[in-house]
């Protein structure tokens, strides 16, 4: 599903991700994990196209089909979404309006015709009790006055809504308690299928255990440095990331 | 009037006293406004008021052609919808309602006003008072309120000029709303005087739609007196013209009365909006709140200039001013002077004014979610000038002012 090959970022002239491989078969949730400054969030917006973060050499592949050439628009066409580390708030911009927007806007990518707004309203109604988001925080302008737990419950309405084929989620489970990590356990849960792929950025095993994953890699001064089951997580969480910065 | 009355006069001003000459039916009062505005002048960038809006370089080369409409189709109004009790100024010329005059309300064709006080020193109003022929009345009766909008479509179509003069009354405990729209693609100089009074507990609301061709020159002039626990409302939106100016003059003259002077420009080639407003404050415990939205892509350019002038008697005034500039590109300008003078000390007044380009972290956001580049653009566009049109209390007017908005974005 997505392959990432021998990748090398840089952003602002400085190397931030340094040969990176890493292999995410379809039905699979892999986490990564690692100290501050190795390049997690790098590896989040390089996947989705943010500009500015140039990729020098390697290639990311979305079902073989090289998306580093891809606007960011496109990709988010082909079913790739991120729930980002820290979400925008947008004033002006009416939330349901924006999320059907954007809906519509992926399914007419991939040839398929507009959801009514009879239907998304159910939809987002559905997802909504789901992420425990009220009906007035979906009718205020995006993620505005939101604390940063209930941004990070928008981000998640959104993954359980657009359904994506492969998420990238970018430490979402920072700043959230423990009922809203159950909950983003639950939105991951309910998705996980055969079809779909998760990469799963975090610092703490934490929310490792409400989202079990199939492997865990090691990410440290932009490459990954190990890759184990489950246990790793909890290995790191007992011994730190110390060692794996010095190896790097 | 022999010989000219301006030293070395351009094209446009010889063209001006030629017209004014050869009518036969001035008065004296605008013999003398003439001959003001002949020592004052098209105000250039040397006159402080003026210095972002040079309407002197912008109408030195213009040559003057016939002043007269020829008869021009004319579409149906943008705010057709809301059945408005329409009323027509073509090239200055107006033309009344043909249906049944509602109760309540009084209009007419009066002769122009001869001077008006506060804009003696106006080059521009002074012209107006000078050139213009008869001016429209309008008149909505003690407490009486409509349904129905009031319309007044400003349609200029030559090459030439139009003047024009509107004096409207909202008689006490009053509520009305009066939408103005400023249309056609006459390649001359339009000017309109607003000259209103919101009598005691009246509510008014003013929309002003500017939507001229690109060559247009428009300066579109409000001189409102508000009186004890009145209201206004005002929102503008202007997509048009070469060179535009729409200014409010709002003064306090008794107490408890409010005011919101709302504006959003959108431009966008070459084109210049202004919007310049001063509200003096006289009586006290008044309250002014002032929102000023400007986009401008290409080489365009937006001003602002918002004053509150607040008398030593305009104890408890609560005024507030906030200007946002949108550049859309690195050749687009904006221009703020948001302006304090205050004689009061028991006051609440604040003005604040920011500029910048689209957010680069909010675009990326909407496009990650599937939004190509211009429909991101646009929303934040639409987001951005969102907050002027949301402010619109009227469903029907929000709606038509939202859809104008999403006209410009898919035509620019």
């Amino acid at each position: 599903m997505l392959k990432i090959n021998n990748l090398h970022v840089t952003v602002g002239g400085g190397n931030i991700i340094n040969g990176l491989n890493l292999q995410i078969p379809a039905g699979e949730v892999h986490a990564v994990m690692g100290p501050n400054g190795s390049g997690k969030s790098t590896l989040s917006y390089t996947v989705a196209g943010r500009a500015g973060y140039e990729a020098t050499s390697g290639s990311v592949t979305l079902d073989g089909e090289n998306i580093l050439d891809l606007t960011p628009d496109e990709r988010a066409a082909k079913g790739l979404f991120l729930s980002f580390q820290h979400p925008m708030e947008i004033p002006g911009v009416q939330t349901m309006s924006f999320i059907r927007t954007a809906l519509n806007a992926q399914r007419k990518a991939r040839g398929e015709g507009g959801i009514s707004a009879a239907d998304f309203i159910r939809l987002v109604r559905e997802k909504a009790k789901l992420v425990g988001l009220d009906d007035a925080k979906i009718k205020r302008p995006f993620n505005v006055g939101f604390s940063g737990g209930e941004k990070k419950r928008m981000e998640m309405l959104q993954m359980a809504i657009f359904e994506p084929h492969f998420a990238v989620m970018d430490e979402t489970d920072s700043g959230l308690d423990i009922d809203a990590l159950k909950m983003v356990g639950d939105v991951v849960n309910n998705l996980r299928g055969p079809q779909r792929g998760f990469l799963v950025i975090t610092h703490y095993q934490r929310l490792l255990e409400y989202i079990k994953p199939d492997a865990v890699h090691v990410l440290a001064a932009g490459k990954i440095v190990k890759s184990g089951g489950p246990d790793l997580a909890r290995a790191l969480e007992k011994s730190g990331y110390e060692q794996f910065i010095e190896a790097a | 009037m022999a010989g000219s009355l301006f030293i070395n006069p351009t094209a446009f001003e010889a063209g001006l006293q030629a017209a004014f000459t050869a009518r036969s039916t001035t008065s004296e009062g605008q013999a003398a406004a003439f001959e003001r505005f002949a020592h004052l002048r098209f105000p250039n960038r040397r006159v402080e008021g003026w210095k972002w809006s040079d309407f002197n370089a912008a109408l030195r080369a213009r040559a003057l052609a016939n002043d007269e409409a020829d008869d021009i189709a004319i579409a149906p109004s943008a705010f057709a919808a809301l059945a408005p009790l329409e009323f027509r100024v073509v090239d200055g010329k107006i033309e009344l309602p043909a249906e049944e005059m509602p109760d309540g309300l009084r209009y007419g064709i009066m002769d122009p006003v001869a001077t008006i006080p506060e804009l003696e020193t106006h080059p521009i109003a002074t012209l107006n008072v000078a050139m213009t022929r008869k001016a429209l009345a309008i008149e909505v009766k003690e407490g009486a309120s409509f349904a129905r909008p009031i319309l007044i479509r400003h349609i200029n179509t030559g090459a030439g000029f139009g003047f024009a003069q509107t004096m409207l009354r909202i008689s006490a405990k009053a509520k009305a709303s009066v939408i103005e729209t400023y249309e056609g693609v006459g390649a001359g100089l339009y000017s309109h005087l607003l000259h209103m009074v919101v009598r005691d507990g009246a509510d008014f609301t003013r929309t002003v739609v500017q939507e001229t061709g690109p060559e247009t020159i428009i300066n579109a002039i409000a001189a409102v007196k508000m009186e004890e626990a009145a209201r206004f409302a005002q929102t503008g939106l202007s997509t048009g013209g070469k060179l535009s100016r729409h200014e409010t003059h709002l003064h306090f003259w008794a107490p408890d009365s409010s005011a919101t002077i709302n504006s959003a420009a959108l431009v966008s080639g070459v084109r210049h909006s202004d919007f310049t407003s001063e509200v003096l404050h006289i009586a006290p415990a008044c309250k002014a709140r002032q929102l000023h939205k400007g986009v401008a892509r290409d080489k365009a350019r937006n001003v602002f200039q918002g004053k509150f002038h607040v008398k030593r008697k305009a104890q408890k005034t609560d005024a507030r001013m906030t200007a946002n500039a949108l550049l859309l590109s690195d050749t687009a300008e904006a221009n703020h002077k948001p302006e304090l003078q205050i004689y009061a000390d028991d006051v609440e007044c604040a003005h604040g004014s920011t500029s910048g380009a689209l957010d680069a972290d909010a675009l990326f956001y909407l496009r990650q979610r599937g939004l190509d580049e211009n429909q991101a653009r646009a929303l934040l566009i639409e987001a951005f000038v969102g907050e002027v049109i949301d402010n619109v209390e009227d469903d029907g007017i929000r709606g038509v002012l939202a859809a104008r908005v999403s006209n410009w974005l898919a035509a620019s």
